[in-house]
């Protein structure tokens, strides 16, 4: 098995093993002797090469955030199938995301549309400042996710490309 | 702040009847909240109103009666004056309290909550009219005979424009007259330059907006933001409650605000709050409101405008006083007169408030979203939490992205900063990322430390704002977390026989 998690936009890839006492990880060439307790409110304390760490966790999905030195963090746990599909097709430019939360002002496109690279899809607003989202390439839009007025998070798939033949 | 036993004590012999029995907050967040708190602890009963999307908000559990309003989007909601001033009548409340942005400081819905027979917990709609227009409210401060920023418009008299921009002094600004977003705009520091910039600015202006014509106005280096709380009763009573700066912000938003300012000596002190006071006089003003001023760094300071609401960051001013800024506001609602003197307000030690936002300060303060799994605000002595969010909640796109305001308090700034900076730390939020790290980085700053900033700093200084590479020894510890807390490792981990386990380490 490969595991993986996506920590600060870099893939980070991590194996877990039993040891007698706790757990192993290891990353790359190094392996570290660690344990979690866990307790009430998110408390949990981590063993990791015979030191301990007190810290917050809370899971949602397949994100861990982790409160740990006064900091807090958030892991995505990347499943091995979705990277290797992901290898594979390298398709990126077939999904518009949003770039940062926001909402919708205008929608200027509907699926079935063909589009030119740079003409404009989609008005959004966020931070009191409108932005405008471009065609990433020419195509064909198979699908537009949200209506003007509607709310979405950042990486919200806003709408896609039909597949470049 | 709450209110205590012997303040309730005070006010009951203040206000022995309250005109309004109930007081209805046109607001959300933790400004709802707050005010609530002291509408509560008055034995008024308060009421919000919330649309859908706040519905399991701390203001909504928190108040005695929640109207629900609607609206195309839920900004629109809270911004729509009949509804609100409908939902008052409906639940019977005598007065609205507007918090801040939203219906705040609109001259229409203070009118519109008067004519329906409810106090308005603010200003006249009068004063909201002059300080709400910038030129209006530059030109009646000017006339008070108080310092407004030196400037000359060529439009006046073409004729004697640079004669006129001259005395204006180095260094300068020129702007073009139809310009915006900084375009066509000149720095003049000598003024024998004066004539050949303003050409230059006046074809830029001509080739930018098709318009050629200019105005001038004094340049402030590196200025400061400090302004100044006042209360009137608008029976002609005045009083400052000090000076608050404000200087650290990012895109022209405030981030830190703190009091006293490390910039000011008594003398300047005593100078800056008696000119907002007297500002404020000179209209007569009625409610709690803020006087906003740019201060150079030798020492002149200009008029910039006056907000006439309750501030974001009153707190800090009701740490260090001990006055509570919404109390005294519904006081003045109920037609009391101030009952103190200028004198009688002294304030003690330091407090800074940091503004927890929804965002990435790394990705240049874009905001954030998310789920909060987990919140556990900071405690202790001289910390203050002031917040609009519950565990259990959700962060979206719909709001302002201000969850929070942590107001510490020290007994000076020294200690008010190393007390913050154990609050920062020991303030736990899941699930959404906040800018709490970036402001223990932005305190550990020297230049913060020795309270040496302007509102340029933030942007002089992007480096703060930079997320730090992670160590070795930290990422160790969030893979161990990591993997321990995922299922599907664990099963895998887990499912391997203990033999093997004993072996040694495996490899794949």
């Amino acid at each position: 098995m490969h595991h993986a998690f996506k920590l600060e936009d870099q893939d980070l890839n991590v194996e877990l093993s039993r040891a007698r006492d706790g757990y192993r990880v290891h990353i790359g060439e190094r392996v570290l002797a660690v344990d979690l307790r866990t307790g009430a409110d998110g408390r949990a304390w981590l063993t990791i090469d015979g030191e301990h760490h007190e810290v917050v966790v809370a899971t949602r999905g397949d994100d861990v955030f982790v409160h740990l030195d006064g900091a807090a963090y958030q892991l995505r746990y990347r499943h091995p199938l979705d990277r290797l599909a992901a290898s594979l097709h390298g398709a990126a430019e077939d999904s518009v995301r949003a770039p940062m939360p926001g909402s919708i002002v205008a929608v200027h496109v509907r699926p079935g549309d063909a589009v030119t690279k740079g003409q404009v899809l989609l008005v959004m607003e966020s931070m009191k400042m409108e932005t405008t989202v471009t065609a990433p390439r020419d195509g064909v839009i198979q699908t537009v996710k949200y209506e003007k007025g509607q709310t979405f998070d950042r990486d919200a798939l806003l709408l896609s490309f039909e597949p470049s033949a | 702040m709450t209110v205590n036993r012997q303040t309730i004590d005070t006010v009951r012999a203040r206000v022995p009847h309250w005109p309004f029995s109930s007081v209805l907050v046109a607001n959300r967040g933790e400004i709802a909240v707050r005010v609530l708190r002291t509408v509560q602890a008055l034995g008024l009963k308060g009421i919000v109103v919330h649309h859908a999307a706040d519905r399991s908000s701390p203001a909504v559990r928190m108040a005695d009666a929640a109207v629900e309003i609607t609206g195309a989007t839920p900004v629109a909601a809270y911004l729509d004056a009949a509804q609100i001033i409908a939902a008052a009548k409906a639940s019977g409340a005598g007065a609205i309290h507007p918090g801040y942005g939203f219906l705040s400081e609109n001259r229409a819905f203070c009118e519109a909550v008067e004519a329906a027979g409810i106090r308005f917990i603010g200003p006249t709609p009068a004063q909201i009219d002059l300080m709400g227009d910038k030129v209006r409210a530059r030109n009646f401060v000017e006339k008070a005979g108080f310092p407004v920023a030196p400037s000359a418009i060529e439009d006046d008299d073409p004729a004697s424009f640079i004669e006129r921009a001259r005395k204006v002094g180095a260094p300068l600004l020129i702007k073009p007259s139809a310009g915006g977003g900084g375009k066509g705009m000149r720095i003049v520091r000598d003024l024998a330059l004066l004539e050949a910039e303003i050409e230059r600015a006046r074809s830029e202006g001509q080739r930018y907006f098709g318009d050629g014509r200019l105005y001038v106005e004094r340049y402030v280096e590196n200025p400061r933001h400090i302004e100044v709380q006042v209360l009137g009763d608008g029976q002609g009573s005045v009083v400052h409650v000090f000076e608050r700066e404000c200087s650290v912000q990012r895109r022209f938003q405030k981030i830190v605000e703190e009091t006293p300012s490390p910039a000011l000596d008594d003398a300047k002190r005593r100078e800056i709050c008696e000119t907002a006071a007297g500002i404020a006089r000179s209209c007569t003003y009625r409610n709690a409101g803020t006087v906003e001023f740019i201060f150079g760094q030798n020492g002149e300071f200009y008029f910039l405008e006056m907000n006439t609401r309750l501030q974001v960051e009153h707190p800090v001013t009701e740490q260090i006083t001990g006055l509570d800024l919404v109390l005294e506001q519904l006081c003045v609602a109920a037609g009391e007169k101030l009952p103190y003197r200028q004198d009688d307000i002294r304030s003690r030690g330091h407090s800074i408030e940091f503004r927890i936002y929804a965002e990435d300060p790394a990705r240049g303060y874009t905001p954030t979203t998310g789920p909060v799994l987990v919140w556990q605000p900071a405690q202790g002595e001289g910390i203050r939490m002031d917040a609009g969010i519950v565990q259990g909640g959700e962060v979206t796109a719909n709001f302002d992205p201000m969850l929070a305001k942590l107001i510490v308090t020290g007994s000076d700034r020294d200690d008010a900063i190393a007390r913050a900076d154990r609050a920062l730390r020991d303030t736990v939020l899941l699930g959404c990322k906040t800018n709490t790290a970036f402001l223990r980085r932005l305190i550990a700053h020297p230049a913060f430390v020795s309270g040496d900033v302007h509102t340029g700093f933030l942007d002089a200084n992007p480096q703060i704002a930079a997320d730090p590479p992670l160590t070795q020894h930290t990422r160790d510890r969030l893979l161990a977390v990591g993997s321990l807390m995922t299922r599907p490792m664990r099963d895998v981990a887990d499912s391997v026989p203990d033999m093997h386990a004993a072996m040694g380490g495996w490899r794949n």
